[in-house]
């Protein structure tokens, strides 16, 4: 039924038709055109869609349009006027509190209602008021800066470095005002007004057969739905694969599925008939089998095989061997072993997967949240038998990534129909569909043993590990390869074996995730130092320090080390060590209940592909009216790809980064950037950008033939060269442009100099590393087994600081999804598919973080600069378990370490000396 | 969704008896029935929304008590200066639930009224006794970490969510109710909640057309009032165990004892046989030992929720001893 309805929306007063039970959300965006609010969960559970009702935050989602008749609404397009931010939204950027932009919009509203009663709150009034707003990039400190921070009448942060400035300087991002509008363009914000909508029938089981019944019949019974279709109406190779070699997942299933969640069809019709199918009648037998849920399992000897040709499930061994480990760990003055299990963790972005397609003539165009674009239009291409160059991906901004959005998810199904039908075709995920059909961090099942000598001095390591990746491989073999390279940590091992399976299971299918397989490692690795360091009588950082690997020294893969910053950064952390060294001791002595602990963690991770091809390609160009123009294809997730490839090909060039216009990521306009991930984009992009801006520089200087000292000036269709008294003035206007409008441009391309690595896992993996340690400081309360991070003190060295506040913004959030996988991340297929049962840390879960930037330069990077996204996360959970241990003296090596966890392993202890 | 009706009642005697209606159900702020019509765990046929009536006032009873509406909304009866200063366990409890956003929306009747967090309850492809009568319990050999260990049957194990119900059980509040026939009943709000036994699906003893109107809180007690709540997370999430308590000391004895539980049971629990033990003695660790050992004699776990046994014995002992000043 539908009603007509009053709303009065920033002011404005809207008289429409609707259903009085619509959510608030829903009308504001597709009937308003309000989408500056955002949905994430539909539940009331992320706050993304916060509005002020009569002044009062509510979540949209959950207030039926009939119950916001005749009360004042007030939406994120109600704080600026004209585009101009108020006073919150310009602190907002002055402090780099929006990273991917998805909770802006919400975080903004509550902070509204906030600063409306209070106009300068206590951090603790702060953090209060955007308790029931979730964001998963930004550990919510910079929020609460801005918060603090909103009263004074300040600008945006924006300033305008010199040419050959930009690099180091704590700039704003440069894609931040529409974040802070609300204008800015996620999956879910832009349709064609003609698009058929598109929903999937998924599979409820882990591992079943199917058939359908009538779909024609059931179809015609429903008016307004348009098609459906299933595995046989796939025109190309149903089978799709990040690694084309290990290609295996059908874009729908054919016949049986491997997994809850998968989908065996697609529905597409008109939206208003979409929005009211009860899909539970779709005609679809299910055969449930017992599934296979854990890697035990799948490799009995008589598991089923879930992928004909992969014997005992396994779908990698991925191996790393120097030395003779058990011979240097047989003559060892103290030997540790320790078992460690990890879950599944669930990426938990706000925004849902969402975007439409269509045709534009013969090419199919997509236009979707992504982190890999040209991955997607290969996908896509694949499953639907076209040439590349026929579909364009346009990605838009995505709502936080971490890694799932590498795989394709929509794209091929949205696709589908829109070549099918002829009609753009819309898709939006619900927060269910999301959390079951999208990859999850592999669940590992690890051993290890290392060794040390009577000095303290590390001898040799094994590890061996099984890791769950699910039903299809998506990047099961990247965590495979990458987990033995990096297991030793960044420390000197000289005799070491580790081994790495990726094992199939009926369950979520585990890709990639912030660190592929690393942080789980580390916490076993991490954990083995505290003992190892016990058995040694040593300080646990002192004994990290020793055994911190320096320049000239070689990695377990036999790599000369350069650029290693790890000893640095433990020793950053001395002063603060001490310190906490004495507090605790002290809170202690006077606490039975409580206790506090403190924990170290380190981390090392290779940029970029492992020992693989991983290039990335700039271009530059200056255009006939003095328009200068980056091609900038790395897609930017938050993180601040935009902004620090910007910073680096502006100095390049020598220009103020004012001048640089950006285009893209456009797979018709942008050269290939490869993928967002593997912290590769500062790195590798950075680097193809650097040469990009040096190129245009050598063509500029040759032009005006200026020597390399010359300043470059653009005035319009005036470029201007200067260099001491000489002066060169060219006008722009009279030259021929290139067929892409160009006068001047240059292209390069960049790939990292790696090699392969032998059957022992020896060569040279990556061409740069990163390091970090963090101090964790935690309270634990030993009667209800509740822990607390206190503080948490990181050190990273980046090589080349790019951009500060955009650095302290990837550590602040690497240490909440650390601090979230350690304590209380824990995902159950069917059973935790919300925001609600899957908890991620809210604003109240957040420590004190204090973040020390090092810059020991790569020789390798651009202008020294290392990678630094995954870095962060790794070393944050072994740090808070290690503290756990040194508050209670009992060691968890189960994660996350929930209540009832750290509660079982102190009843074990209290129960007595076993 | 499945399509449905809309009506705005006018009043609550029209509420009541549109209510009358095979498939009608109330909606208030919404918070959770907008979730579970999303999920297709309800389905009603009409929604009549009540959310307007004029059920907004918290006032002042002959008696002294409080006469809380059934629409205030749980921000508004957190922050109100007498809650706060006369009923402090009830304002704790209501901050200590949901966010900010979902407490401006929520109200007291629909609090009360809400529906378990059980997986298997809002997952449409498994059985569940409570959404699908006789159709069968998945929790009790399933997930079921965040299930009850006391009150439960063989149909059903799942708890009943609410914070604010816990700490209204310890205020000894009652249920105001309007029957379609227009007449009002107070009821007990341990008599409220039904135990799940064979008919999980029975929630409460409200009938057909039965409209819940207000909450009414007895006089304050000069007794000292905690409410502490264990979770996974530190804000906007579900109880494992909730304790609420409202204890008065005389003469170095704990006199008035009123001890109530979140999490632990189908309905917000309330022991009196754990109060009787404790009212008349002198606080000490063996008493609140006994009187654990007590609450939980017949607790029973079920696997997952094992752990629930221990912590819910360690936080009944916590909060006595904050309550009373037990130092050791």
């Amino acid at each position: 039924m539908s009603a007509r309805l009053t709303l009065t929306v920033n002011g404005r007063a809207y008289a429409i038709e609707a259903d009085p039970v619509a959510r608030l959300s829903h009308v504001l965006r597709e009937d308003l055109g309000l989408r500056g609010t955002k949905s994430g969960c539909d539940a009331g559970d992320c706050g993304a869609c916060t509005v002020l009702a009569d002044g009062v935050p509510v979540c949209a989602c959950l207030m039926p349009a009939a119950q916001a008749g005749g009360r004042a609404i007030q939406t994120v397009e109600g704080l600026s006027s004209n585009g101009t931010a108020n006073r919150l939204q310009r602190a907002f950027l002055r402090h780099g509190a929006a990273q991917c932009g998805i909770c802006t919009p919400g975080m903004l509203m509550a902070a509204t209602a906030l600063l409306d009663e209070t106009p300068r709150p206590t951090r603790q009034a702060a953090e209060d008021a955007i308790g029931g707003v979730l964001c998963r990039c930004t550990g919510y400190t910079k929020i609460i800066d801005a918060i603090c921070d909103a009263w004074r009448d300040a600008d945006d942060g924006t300033e305008t470095p010199a040419a050959g400035q930009s690099v180091g300087a704590r700039l704003p991002r440069l894609d931040g005002l529409p974040k802070v509008l609300g204008t800015e363009i996620f999956g879910a914000d832009s349709w064609p007004t003609d698009a058929l909508l598109v929903r999937a029938v998924r599979s409820p089981h882990h591992s079943a057969g199917f058939r359908f019944g009538d779909i024609e019949a059931w179809r015609s019974g429903q008016p307004g739905i348009v098609a459906v279709f299933t595995a046989d109406d796939i025109p190309g190779q149903n089978r799709f694969g990040v690694i084309p070699p290990f290609a295996d997942q059908p874009a729908l299933a054919a016949g049986h599925v491997r997994f809850r969640g998968e989908a065996v069809a697609i529905v597409a019709g008109e939206p208003a008939a979409m929005r009211a199918l009860d899909l539970t009648t779709f005609p679809v037998d299910w055969q449930a089998d017992d599934p296979l849920l854990d890697t035990p399992s799948a490799r009995q000897p008589t598991a089923a095989a879930i992928h004909a040709g992969r014997d005992g499930n396994l779908l990698i061994t991925g191996k790393v061997q120097t030395g003779d480990a058990d011979a240097a760990l047989a003559a060892s003055a103290h030997v540790a072993t320790l078992t460690a299990e990890t879950g599944h963790v669930e990426h938990a972005y706000i925004e849902p997967e969402a975007g439409f397609a269509r045709m534009n003539g013969d090419v199919l165009e997509i236009q979707a949240c992504t982190q890999a674009p040209v991955m997607d239009q290969e996908d896509t291409a694949l499953v639907l038998g076209l040439p590349k160059e026929k579909v364009r991906v346009l990605p838009v901004a995505a709502g936080g990534g971490f890694g799932s959005k590498l795989d394709v998810s929509l794209q091929p199904l949205i696709g589908l129909v829109a070549l099918k039908t002829g009609r753009p075709a819309r898709m939006v995920y619900t927060r269910p569909e999301s959390m079951m059909s999208t990859t999850k961090r592999h669940p590992g099942r690890m051993t290890a043993t290392i060794g040390a000598d009577a000095d303290g001095r590390i001898t040799g390591m094994v590890f061996d590990g099984d890791f769950d990746t699910g039903a299809y491989a998506s990047w099961g073999p990247t965590v495979a390869t990458r987990v033995p390279v990096h297991a030793s940590g960044p420390y000197r091992t000289p005799h070491y074996r580790a081994e790495a399976r990726a094992v199939h299971t009926n369950g979520p299918i585990a890709g990639a995730f912030r660190g592929f397989g690393v942080p789980q490692a580390a916490i076993l690795q991490e954990s083995l130092y505290d003992l190892l360091a016990g058995k040694a009588g040593m300080d646990r950082l002192a004994f990290r320090r020793l055994n911190a690997l320096t320049d000239g020294e070689r990695s377990v893969c036999g790599q000369e080390m350069n650029g290693a910053g790890i000893a640095e950064c433990l020793e950053a952390l001395q002063a603060d060590w001490d310190r906490a060294v004495a507090e605790t001791e002290a809170f202690n002595r006077v606490h039975t209940g409580p206790k506090r602990g403190i924990g170290v963690a380190s981390c090392w991770y290779g940029c970029g592909n492992t020992a693989l091809p991983n290039p990335s390609t700039m271009r530059a160009g200056i255009t006939t009216d003095g328009r200068l123009v980056l091609h900038q294809g790395a897609t930017d997730i938050g993180q601040g790809a935009n902004t620090v490839i910007s910073q680096i090909f502006a100095d390049a060039l020598g220009v103020p980064l004012s001048l640089v216009d950006r285009i893209g990521s456009d797979t018709a306009l942008t050269p290939d950037c490869g993928k967002t991930s593997a912290s590769r984009q500062t790195v590798v992009s950075g680097k193809a950008a650097l040469l990009a801006g040096q190129a245009l520089r050598e063509a500029v200087l040759r032009l005006g033939n200026m020597g390399p000292g010359a300043t470059i000036t653009l005035d319009g269709a005036q470029l201007l060269l200067r260099d001491g008294p000489a002066l060169r003035q060219i006008d722009l206007s009279a030259l021929p442009p290139d067929d892409r409008g160009y006068v001047l441009s240059a292209e390069e391309t960049y790939d990292p100099p790696t090699e392969a690595l032998d059957g022992n896992g020896q060569g040279k993996p990556y061409a740069v590393y990163g390091y970090g340690a963090q101090l964790a400081e935690v309270e634990v309360d030993l009667a209800l087994g509740k822990v607390r991070v206190l503080r948490i003190t990181a050190a990273h060295d980046l090589g080349r600081v790019i951009n500060p506040q955009l650095a302290e913004g990837q550590i602040e959030g690497g240490i909440a999804q650390g601090l979230g996988m350690a304590l209380m991340e824990e995902y159950l297929p069917g059973r935790t598919e919300n925001l609600h049962d899957y908890l991620i840390p809210t604003s109240g879960d957040m420590p004190e973080i204090r973040s020390i930037l090092i810059e020991k330069p790569d020789p390798e990077g651009p202008m020294g600069a290392k990678g630094l996204g995954e870095h962060v996360l790794i070393p944050t959970a072994p740090a808070i378990l290690n503290a756990i241990a040194d508050a209670t003296g009992v060691r968890l090596t189960k994660v996350p370490a929930l209540p009832h966890r750290v509660r079982a392993a102190l009843r074990e202890k209290e129960a007595g000396p076993s | 969704m499945k399509p449905f009706d809309y009506e705005r009642a006018v009043s609550s005697n029209a509420a009541a008896r549109a209510a009358l209606a095979s498939g009608a159900h109330f909606i208030a702020g919404g918070t959770n029935l907008l979730d579970l019509m999303k999920l297709e765990v309800l389905r009603p046929d009409k929604l009549i929304d009540i959310s307007r009536l004029p059920l907004r006032q918290v006032e002042r009873t002959g008696d002294g008590g409080l006469r809380i509406g059934a629409m205030v909304t749980n921000s508004d009866l957190a922050a109100d200066p007498r809650v706060r200063r006369h009923y402090p366990v009830l304002s704790r409890a209501l901050l200590a639930g949901a966010s900010g956003q979902l407490r401006n929306k929520a109200t007291t009747a629909g609090n009360l009224l809400q529906r378990t967090r059980c997986p298997y309850f809002q997952d449409t492809a498994m059985p569940c006794n409570k959404r699908e009568p006789g159709s069968g319990c998945h929790a009790l050999d399933g997930f079921n970490r965040n299930h009850a260990i006391l009150g439960t049957s063989e149909s059903c194990i799942a708890t009943h969510p609410s914070d604010m119900a816990v700490a209204m059980m310890a205020l000894d509040a009652s249920v105001e109710i309007q029957s379609a026939a227009g007449k009002t009943r107070t009821v007990a709000l341990d008599e409220f909640y039904a135990l799940p036994g064979d008919t999980p699906h029975v929630e409460t003893t409200l009938d057909s057309g039965d409209l819940v109107t207000a909450v009414l809180l007895p006089p304050p007690l000069a007794a000292r009032q905690v409410y502490r709540k264990v979770r996974d997370r530190a804000s906007y999430a579900f109880a494992l165990v909730s304790v609420a308590a409202v204890i008065s000391m005389n003469e170095g004895v704990l006199d008035h004892v009123a001890v109530s539980f979140g999490g632990l049971a189908p309905k917000p629990w309330r022991d009196r046989k754990v109060e009787a033990l404790l009212s008349g003695k002198p606080p000490s660790g063996a008493l609140f030992q006994e009187a654990a050992d007590r609450l939980l004699a017949e607790a029973r776990g079920y696997g997952g929720n094992d752990f629930k046994i221990a912590l819910a014995h360690r936080t009944l002992r916590a909060v006595l001893r904050q309550a009373t000043g037990l130092t050791q």
